[in-house]
């Protein structure tokens, strides 16, 4: 007994060990864009790498915030990433319940064309989706921008919460509506709660990818004051001229914070949905 | 009286039935209709001129006139005439496949090992696969860019100081087959975040006490995993191969920006370029279109196989 | 019956979120008749804010009541969002074009044509610019800018080498590069750092030797590259590259920018646009210094591209009289000091001064105007012949005839 608890802590150990490897590995690029951050002009162009700035500057980070239309430009971006969750995670729920769990005439032409627009590429839309919302006066508009976000995310999420959905029994649905429940009933007592983790997922999903979007960005907002941030970043290497790294960098370590912030408010949702596997059986 | 309210009665149950059957028929379109709606309005149009403009000479000149000039399927001619067409689509057909590959093998190793480590551990792991995720494609290609270059890359560096070999002024965009697994490498790390914390959350809906009802009976962990966690997970990993597929064949920032514009040409093109540098630079939008729906039937072909049992999953059940 | 009412309440909910948050937020003003939109690159806000600023006010205080909405955009996709807004309105009503971009655009009708007179200095506006905005004997662009490139050395080690006087000849120049690497026997080093594929630089080699990249012949476009005299040219650039150079052979000069190199302390000079001594790092701003490029003959700079902006008027634009106004007042002899003043060369030679980047200005080179020129730019035909040329992949002559008839090819397409 206790030399299989041993051996069970040194395997453990041994994961731990690999998964911090596997960490290191990966954020390195992040890293090196922070401490670039950090960094004097000279130790950022130097041939010998700098690894930790050791007397940092936040000189590049008072640089970017003091750029023209920083803070107007996030704002840009909360605005329009939070309008697009929100609605598209709903609506998408929605549809994804009507594929899961219902049968109609139509269904899988409806999946085969939630499919199909993924495949289009979007390089190929722009100038015709650019004409469509010039009509409806939806350009130079952050809710031109909404809405050509959410033909994006729909799909994708759509897709996803699907597979989610098909992830939960159907029996346990059954078994409450015997017991009683009402559909809604089951819904929010059964079926959100297991929902949970896939949620969070395409949520998250949804955010980064609206949140770092860039070309229809550029195309479809003129004013600098309508911009979003990826497009307020592109402004430090558009120019023909120098190209100031070190704000580039500070101004991206900054971009990435509400990305992290929005991550660690939801990721609880998908930890627990690990832990609390013994309440389903 | 008492018959007759008797068939009153049941006439108002017959026909509350008959509506209720009805309304519950309508419920899933009810559920859908708003995406029909948004997708329909927003890029109905698009797709038509799309369509449209795939057959017409449509150039600078017309676009500035808004009125092309009909040439049937001679833009369709053209490209599949194109040496260089073909050769992109092998090229593309085979980056695709590998980045696929990678990104999903190991994608699901990370998701397994992700749950077997401890909780600091995992919350680091996830955080930093959050922050990768984070950043903006733009972004992650410079500080590549930089970490590869030939005059102070810290790739370079490391290699040469761990003694793999002189490593200094190598040129990792020299060839072909370099920048491309450079691209390779870039995509797949960016993907994985998504990918894993997916198959992650998956995982979360595999029932904790039939993995150790499980283990209890002594089955090895391979077993576990093919018979407990895989069925649960399938549908989310077809989804995410297909996504995958559709994803990579269709990249265009990565590659467009790593291997920079000053080094792209009709030997290195992947699809999405080659789209662009037909369609946009060379300002031959019926062309473009032409290219843009080739596409879209080459990737439903590749991801037909995934697509079909992805459907079919939800059909079983 | 109560679920269903609920479902399709929240239904109703988030549709009519999303169509008042559509609304709200699509408060899109429409343009009035006294308003003009102008499309600057992003040199304009952070070179010269103030000029923009300035040229605002005036055309204000000639325009009451006319608003001026400056719209900053990028070299890299200012023309694909220029395609949409052909396609689709909401475009500008001027637009600031690369001189290079300016051809595709005139032979499409895309431009308002403008009357050359009356603007200033149009007489006298310099040669490579003024051509690079008439197409059909009309005039579409007006000459914003321009910039040549230069040599950016160190004096002191171009001191400690013994080097007193500066080369007259690309010979001379090579000779005294020799000095500077035995005296800098770093890795890496090099005595004048230029990036394997930096066109702009090769081809002035090419038109130094007489030769060109491709002429007219009766309406037909005709390679040049592998004439006898480009050849030389070529060869002569792989000559020069091979000896004073330690960049990679297949980048371009971007990547990395040579100033990044020259900073490190790693080039005694380089090659590129006068603007270059911003960025030479602190260590060495006080030793650093401009001279014109020789070239082979004594006597003679080497021809450089004359790089610079056009501005021009969309024919999408509903106030052309007001956008014409609004170009007289930026490209102004006064509007034009400003810029000469923040290191730019005017746009007339009458303006012309005597600095490193004005004279070095004197002999220049450009792109042949061709509607589908841009198309061998963005196909880096130029650049991979560069590439196999000093791999060695091809030889000099195979390279170039190759990239020659790739370049009529292209130039010649209807």
């Amino acid at each position: 007994m206790n030399a299989r608890r041993r051996g069970r802590r040194a395997r453990q150990a041994g994961w731990n060990v690999l998964g911090l490897a596997i960490f290191v590995v990966m954020v390195f690029p992040v890293f090196w864009m922070i401490s670039t951050a950090f960094k004097s002009n000279e130790q950022i162009v130097s041939l010998n790498p700098t690894w930790f700035p050791l007397h940092p500057t936040i000189q590049h980070f008072r640089d970017a915030i003091h750029r023209p239309y920083f803070w107007v430009d996030v704002k840009n971006s909360l605005i329009i990433v939070s309008v697009t969750v929100a609605i598209s995670i709903v609506l998408a729920f929605l549809a994804a319940v009507a594929l899961a769990r219902y049968r109609f005439g139509g269904r899988k032409l409806f999946i085969v064309l939630v499919i199909g627009i993924q495949m289009l590429p979007q390089a190929g839309l722009i100038i015709p989706l650019y004409v469509v919302l010039a009509r409806y006066h939806e350009t130079n508009a952050l809710s031109g921008v909404v809405i050509t976000y959410m033909t994006f995310v729909l799909p994708f999420s759509v897709w996803t919460l699907r597979g989610f959905l098909i992830g939960i029994p159907k029996e346990l649905e059954e078994a409450a509506m015997v017991d009683g429940s009402t559909r809604l009933g089951v819904f929010m007592k059964i079926l959100l709660p297991l929902m949970g983790p896939g949620l969070v997922a395409t949520s998250v999903f949804a955010f980064i990818t609206t949140w770092n979007e860039y070309i229809f960005a550029r195309i479809l907002l003129n004013d600098q004051s309508k911009q979003t941030v990826t497009v307020w970043l592109s402004y430090f290497v558009g120019s023909s001229r120098h190209t100031d790294w070190g704000a580039l960098m500070a101004a991206s370590s900054l971009t990435a914070i509400p990305v992290v912030i929005f991550f660690l408010l939801v990721q609880r949702r998908i930890a627990f949905g690990l832990t609390a596997g013994a309440v389903r059986g | 009286m008492a018959p007759a309210a008797e068939t009153m009665l049941d006439r108002s149950r017959r026909r509350r039935r008959f509506w209720g059957r009805t309304l519950r028929s309508a419920v899933p379109y009810g559920l859908i209709l708003p995406i029909v709606v948004v997708i329909g309005v927003i890029l109905g149009y698009p797709l038509y001129w799309l369509v449209k403009l795939s057959t017409e000479r449509y150039g600078l000149f017309e676009l500035i006139r808004h009125a092309g000039v009909s040439v049937g399927l001679a833009n369709y001619r053209s490209v599949l005439h194109d040496q260089v067409f073909w050769h992109t689509l092998l090229r593309t057909v085979v980056f695709t496949t590998a980045n696929v590959t990678l990104t999903m093998v190991i994608g699901m190793l990370l998701a397994l090992l992700l749950a077997r480590v401890g909780t600091v551990v995992r919350i680091l792991l996830s955080s930093g696969l959050v922050l990768v995720w984070s950043m903006p494609v733009v972004v992650a290609v410079q500080i590549w860019y930089w970490m590869t270059n030939y005059e102070n890359g810290v790739v370079n560096y490391i290699l040469t100081k761990l003694g793999i070999g002189n490593f200094f002024e190598h040129d990792w965009y020299a060839t072909t087959f370099s920048q491309l697994s450079l691209v390779t490498l870039l995509i797949v790390w960016g993907a994985l975040p998504f990918v894993v914390i997916t198959l992650y959350a998956g995982l979360a809906q595999v029932p904790h006490d039939l993995i150790e009802a499980a283990e209890v009976d002594g089955a090895r962990s391979w077993r576990v995993f093919r018979d407990i966690t895989l069925p649960i997970l399938r549908p989310i990993l077809l989804i995410l191969t297909s996504l995958s597929i559709i994803w990579d064949f269709g990249v265009f920032t990565q590659p467009y920006l790593l291997i920079g514009q000053s080094k792209i040409s009709t030997g290195n093109y992947l699809m999405s370029i080659y789209l662009f540098e037909e369609g946009y630079f060379k300002s031959d939008y019926g062309r473009g279109a032409a290219i843009s729906l080739l596409m879209l039937l080459m990737v439903a072909v590749l991801s037909v196989v995934y697509v079909r049992k992805m459907v079919r999953i939800g059909e079983a059940q | 019956m109560k679920r269903r009412s609920i479902v399709a309440l929240c239904l109703v909910a988030v549709l009519a979120a999303a169509v008042t948050t559509a609304t709200t937020l699509g408060a899109t003003k429409k343009a009035t008749a006294s308003s003009i939109t102008v499309w600057l690159q992003t040199d304009a806000q952070s070179g010269w804010p103030d000029l923009v600023a300035s040229t605002n006010q005036q055309f204000q205080s000639d325009h009451p009541g006319t608003t001026v909405n400056i719209q900053y955009q990028n070299w890299g996709d200012h023309l694909q969002k220029f395609d949409a807004t052909l396609a689709g309105g909401g475009g500008p009503d001027v637009i600031e074009m690369g001189n290079t971009e300016m051809t595709k655009y005139m032979a499409a009708g895309a431009f308002a044509p403008l009357d050359k007179t009356t603007f200033d200095n149009s007489a006298s506006w310099l040669k490579g610019l003024a051509a690079s905005g008439a197409f059909g004997g009309k005039t579409y662009g007006v000459p914003y800018y321009a910039g040549s490139r230069v040599v950016t050395y160190r004096t002191d080690l171009f001191k400690k080498a013994g080097i007193t006087k500066l080369p007259a000849t690309t010979a001379q120049f090579v000779a005294d590069d020799q000095k500077l690497f035995a005296k800098n026997p770093k890795k890496g080093f090099s005595a004048t750092y230029t990036a394997g594929t930096d066109w702009y630089f090769a081809m002035s080699f090419v038109f130094d030797y007489g030769g060109g990249i491709a002429t007219q012949v009766s309406g037909k476009w005709k390679g040049l590259l592998s004439s006898p005299k480009s050849l030389a040219g070529l060869a002569a650039y792989k000559a020069f590259f091979l000896a004073t150079s330690r960049a990679s052979k297949t980048t371009d000069e971007t990547h990395p920018n040579p100033y990044d190199v020259y900073a490190q302390g790693l080039a005694a000079s380089m090659i590129g646009p006068s603007w270059f001594s911003c960025c030479v790092g602190k260590a060495y701003t006080a030793d650093t210094a401009q001279f014109v490029m020789p070239g082979h003959v004594k006597g003679q700079s080497i021809p450089g591209f004359l790089g610079g902006s056009d501005l021009a008027v969309p024919v999408t634009s509903s106030s052309k009289a007001l956008a014409t106004d609004w170009i007289k007042d930026f490209t102004s002899t006064s509007s034009e000091k400003v810029l000469q003043a923040k290191g730019n060369i005017p746009n007339a030679t009458n303006l012309l001064g005597s600095s490193v980047n004005e004279r070095a200005a004197a002999r220049s080179w450009f792109v042949p105007t061709a509607k589908h020129w841009v198309d061998v730019e963005n196909g880096n035909i130029l650049r991979n012949m560069l590439a196999q040329i000093l791999t060695n992949k091809l030889t000099i002559k195979q390279a170039a005839s190759s990239a020659s008839d790739n370049i009529a090819s292209v130039l010649n397409q209807p």
